[in-house]
């Protein structure tokens, strides 16, 4: 009449620094997208007539210069947290 | 000419080649070396998928038409796998712990397993998706005029029979290939593999032509910069609308189309891959878009006005006699449209085949799913049709449309219209209020706006919609403008359908989820689908057939115990035939085996067991394992308990039986003592009181002297009697006694009786009455303890007989195996209460007329019990009558 090993237990109120560290890189990890959208849509809030209009070129290189943002920012984020997947479903509230 | 009999050359080789990978990857696949066949490289190669031929050659003709616009395409699909770790891999979770097969699959499961809802799902996929396998055909068509043109044979008629070769071979690839095995899980290891060869393909193939034109016709990077500058769109001028709501299109429809979904979902094999593919896929997306501007500045510049940009990719390098590189770009076309169509074919097959054909075959057919190679056979034909069906009806399409300016457009078209099923399908996954009705309410909201104010008008206004109708509103009415509804005018049409179609069907969706209420199987999946995280691990998977009824077997076993399970599954298997211990599933067996199991958990835990291992995934099946386990622990638990429980309680009856015994034996102790004290006391007393008067008294006379004396030897006479019957008794009683068994006649014992007990001391006359004949019976026993007891009964009827004038009668009666001898005399008889009493030590009837100490009929007992006989009581009316019983078996030894 043992408890159910995987009965999920409640969550404690405090982390250790280390399980802190690996929730903040899970929000970190849902904020990402958000992140990249926003750099995205900035180019809709540039001139489009007139003298202040960007350069094909200039355009071209700030959209690329953000993707490669981006792919660096979530390999650093799959590789940190890579570990967290198969044992923490890491569904916090 | 030689060109066009190089490039059909190339081509049939390649498509060999294509076909000798996939088969490779199966062979592979068989012998069980997925590892590699199943790495995050292919997984993430294989997710280019999403970029067709459309987006291969049309990407640079957006450009130069359109500017920047075309990396939104691009930008929403890497938004979404950006958003991997709180979408995705909820989402591909989702589809590995519910066996999901299919977008329309994954919508219907969760909305209660609703098959209208798939249905809708599946026909608004073929809807989408046919025209956009129309597009592919048409790229590879007309980038295979390109090649024609140079070669001067431009005939229409070679064109079309080449799109219906081409067509033809695709359905043979996918139904070679994508229908081979009927797995749970849609996995097909060889046209995955093919998939990332093709990726593979077609992203060399745009690089090089891209570094082709940077450095090689512009002359560097910051040269190619400048010019793209210089050309007609120098400065960043792109529709914001557009812009926003194209990034949301396409990731979108990143999410929903049917073929993304089946490699995105379906098709993966490792949860895992996801992290690698996170950043990868945008890698790709990335370097697939990097070229495609400078492509495009490079072939405005170059090539004459009125050149189609769409085939830029491939008139570049032609116009500057690259024919290599000419011919590695069409490859690239050619795998992107081939790998589109195949993919979309199997996943448009599983749905319709799984939501349409099937459900129609079960019902109409009258034997059911009894037979399960029925079914199998079934499926995988409706499957392999379906393919064919989905590829020719693309095929129809671009001969219908005629290779026209409107297959352009409707890949977007297609995007919105699938798009439509984000709101239900992202609401199911994150919300648990969301219900069938509201899914059901949103999707046809949205496919209703998008029908109406987007797909029927892409075919041409006055084709299918009334130009009046286009101008005036449906029924006259101004605000039902297909492209300016509620009167807004000015939105472009394609963002004009996406923010109506949207608005309606999230609006739908949400209101009528809020007000309607969910079965409970529809509660039970959005719980599940919620929060997967929490019901699921990662490695779970179960599979049919023989596998389903082991599971069956270990549950069963679990709860029936394993002798009666094993028993019950092996006469089933008996019963049908087949051979070994494991029958197969069918109904009547699912049926019995789940009336044994509710006869132990309950009919709806055993109907939700069964249901659950042979197909609902309603629960899962380790959770209700769990709940089985401990509810047979505690069933036999309690089992354990109930009877421990009930031996103590038997025990602790015996402890007080023997204790009232003990108690009983100790208060008979006590009162034996006390009786035995007084009887020994009242001879001594009067011993000791006659003995003290004849020392004292001097002056006595003789006859006084005499009678003192007497008196004295009868009482030590009495004394002496008494302790006679006491030690009697407890020789007897101990079983110490010798029997002296010899020969005798029972009348002989009688005689001695009577003539010793007949006439008491104070001369009293008994009459005895007998019957002598009777009496002439030969006994083997001991017969001086049997006439001691008839000298007991003989001297007690002497004795208490209360009649003027006592008589006793002795019967002897004769029976088969015993003789019965009664003695009965006249006299007022015994009570109820005093019958009880009197074969108790010192028991004695009345104290007036004590004679002896009681003992006599207590020791008559013991004498007859080790005789092996009673004397017992009898009541009757008149008289006391005391029966005495002899075994006839001691009696017939004598003879």
């Amino acid at each position: 009449m043992s408890e159910p090993a995987d009965r999920p237990k409640p969550s404690p109120v405090f982390h250790e620094k280390r399980t802190y560290r690996q929730r903040r890189l899970m929000d970190a990890a849902r904020l990402a997208p958000i992140l990249a959208l926003l750099l995205w849509l900035l180019p809709l809030i540039w001139p489009q007539s007139g003298d202040a209009r960007v350069s094909s070129a200039a355009a071209l290189i700030y959209i690329f210069a953000v993707w490669a943002g981006v792919i660096v920012l979530t390999f650093g984020l799959s590789r940190a947290l890579g570990s967290r997947m198969e044992d923490d479903p890491g569904s916090d509230p | 000419m030689t060109t066009l009999n190089i490039l059909v050359a190339v081509c049939g080789a390649y498509v060999l080649f294509l076909f000798a990978v996939a088969f490779a990857a199966d062979r592979i696949a068989l012998q069980g070396h997925k590892a590699w066949l199943r790495s995050p490289l292919i997984y993430t190669l294989s997710l280019s998928i999403y970029c067709t031929a459309w987006t291969f050659y049309g990407a640079v003709g957006s450009a130069a038409r359109n500017g920047f616009e075309y990396l939104t395409i691009y930008l929403g699909p890497t938004l979404v796998m950006v958003s991997w770790w709180w979408l995705l891999r909820k989402l591909i979770r989702i589809g590995r712990t519910q066996k999901i097969t299919s977008i329309a699959d994954l919508i219907s499961s969760r909305y209660g397993k609703s098959s209208l809802l798939a249905a809708g799902v599946t026909i608004l996929a073929v809807i989408g998706t046919t025209p956009y396998i129309a597009l592919q055909l048409q790229s590879v068509t007309l980038s295979f005029s390109v090649f024609a043109a140079e070669a001067h044979d431009r005939t229409p008629e070679r064109l079309e029979s080449f799109a219906l070769w081409l067509s033809l071979g695709l359905a043979l690839f996918t139904v070679l290939f994508g229908t081979r095995n009927l797995d749970a899980k849609e996995r097909h290891d060889g046209v995955v593999m093919a998939i990332a060869v093709e990726a593979v393909v077609k992203l060399v193939a745009l690089l090089s032509v891209g570094i082709f034109v940077v450095w090689g016709v512009s002359g560097g990077v910051s040269e190619a910069l400048s010019r793209i500058d210089a050309s007609e769109f120098g400065q960043w001028q792109t529709d914001r609308s557009r812009w926003a709501g194209l990034i949301f299109l396409s990731a979108a429809a990143f999410l929903c189309l049917p073929r993304t979904f089946q490699v995105l979902v379906v098709e993966n094999d490792d949860e895992s891959h996801l992290r690698t593919a996170s950043w990868a896929f945008p890698l790709y997306l990335g370097l697939m878009s990097l070229f495609v501007v400078p492509i495009a500045v490079v072939g405005l510049d170059l090539m004459p006005d009125g050149s189609n940009p769409d085939l830029f990719v491939l008139t570049i390098p032609l116009a500057l006699g690259e024919n290599g590189l000419a011919m590695l770009s069409f490859l690239g076309g050619f795998s992107s449209a081939t790998s589109m169509v195949i993919v979309a074919a199997i996943a448009l097959s599983t749905m319709v085949s799984n939501h349409i054909v099937m459900p129609i075959w079960l019902r109409v057919s009258s034997t059911g799913a009894s037979v399960s190679g029925d079914v199998r056979n079934a499926v995988l034909m409706a499957r392999r049709i379906s393919i064919v069906a989905v590829v020719m009806l693309g095929y129809l399409y671009y001969r219908m449309s005629s290779g026209g300016e409107a297959l352009a457009t409707i890949g977007l078209v297609a995007f919105c219209g699938l798009a439509q099923v984000l709101p239900a399908m992202l609401g199911g996954m994150f919300w648990r209020g969301a219900t069938w009705l509201g899914a059901f309410a949103g999707l046809t909201a949205g496919f209703g706006t998008w029908l109406y104010t987007l797909y029927l008008p892409s075919f041409g206004v006055g084709t299918v919609l009334p130009v009046s109708v286009v101008e005036n509103g449906l029924f006259g009415l101004a605000w039902l403008r297909p492209y300016a509804l509620f009167g807004i005018e000015g939105l472009d049409p394609l963002m004009h359908s996406v923010l109506w179609s949207i608005a309606f069907n999230v609006l739908a969706f949400l209101t009528v989820s809020l007000v309607t209420f969910p079965s409970p199987i529809e509660r039970l999946q959005a719980a599940q689908f919620v929060n997967i995280f929490e019901h699921s691990g990662s490695k779970r998977r179960w599979s049919g057939g023989v596998a389903q009824t082991e599971d069956l077997m270990v549950m069963a076993q679990r709860i029936l115990g394993a002798p009666e399970a094993q028993a019950l599954f092996s006469a089933h298997a008996r019963k049908q035939g087949v051979r070994g211990d494991l029958p197969d599933p069918t109904p009547d067996f699912l049926e019995v085996l789940e009336r044994e199991l509710g006869s132990s958990v309950g009919a709806a835990t055993a109907h939700a067991m069964v249901g659950q291992i042979t197909g609902g995934m309603a629960v899962s099946v380790e959770d209700l394992m769990a709940v089985a386990d401990e509810t047979a622990q505690m069933l036999e638990y309690s089992a354990e308990l109930k009877e421990k429980s009930e031996e103590l309680s038997r025990t602790a009856l015996e402890l007080r039986n023997a204790n009232q015994k003990l108690t009983r034996l100790s208060i008979q102790k006590d009162a034996f003592l006390s009786q035995i004290s007084h009887e020994l006391r009242t001879p001594m007393t009067s011993i000791r009181a006659f003995s003290e008067i004849l020392r004292d008294t001097d002056e006595m006379g003789p006859e006084d002297q005499s009678r003192y004396a007497s008196i004295i030897h009868d009482e030590a006479q009495r004394l002496t009697r008494l302790l006679d019957d006491l030690l009697d008794l407890s020789v007897i009683e101990n079983g110490q006694v010798n029997l002296n068994l010899r020969d005798g006649l029972l009348k002989d014992a009688l005689d001695r009786a009577v003539s010793s007990a007949a006439i008491g001391e104070d001369g009293a006359q008994l009459e005895i009455q007998r019957d002598a004949l009777k009496e002439d019976i030969s006994l083997f026993t001991d017969l001086d303890r049997l006439s001691q007891v008839f000298i007991n009964l003989i001297a007690n009827a002497r004795k208490y007989c209360d009649a003027d004038a006592p008589r006793l009668v002795i019967r002897v009666m004769q029976e088969t195996d015993r003789v019965v001898i009664d003695f009965q005399d006249n006299g007022s008889g015994i009570s109820a209460e005093a019958a009880d009493m009197i074969f108790e030590k010192f028991a004695r009837v009345s104290d007036q007329k004590a004679g002896g100490a009681g003992l006599g009929l207590a020791i008559c007992r013991q004498v007859m019990t080790r005789l092996g006989g009673s004397v017992d009581f009898i009541p009757t009316k008149s008289g006391t009558t005391f029966r005495v019983v002899l075994p006839y078996r001691l009696a017939m030894a004598a003879q």
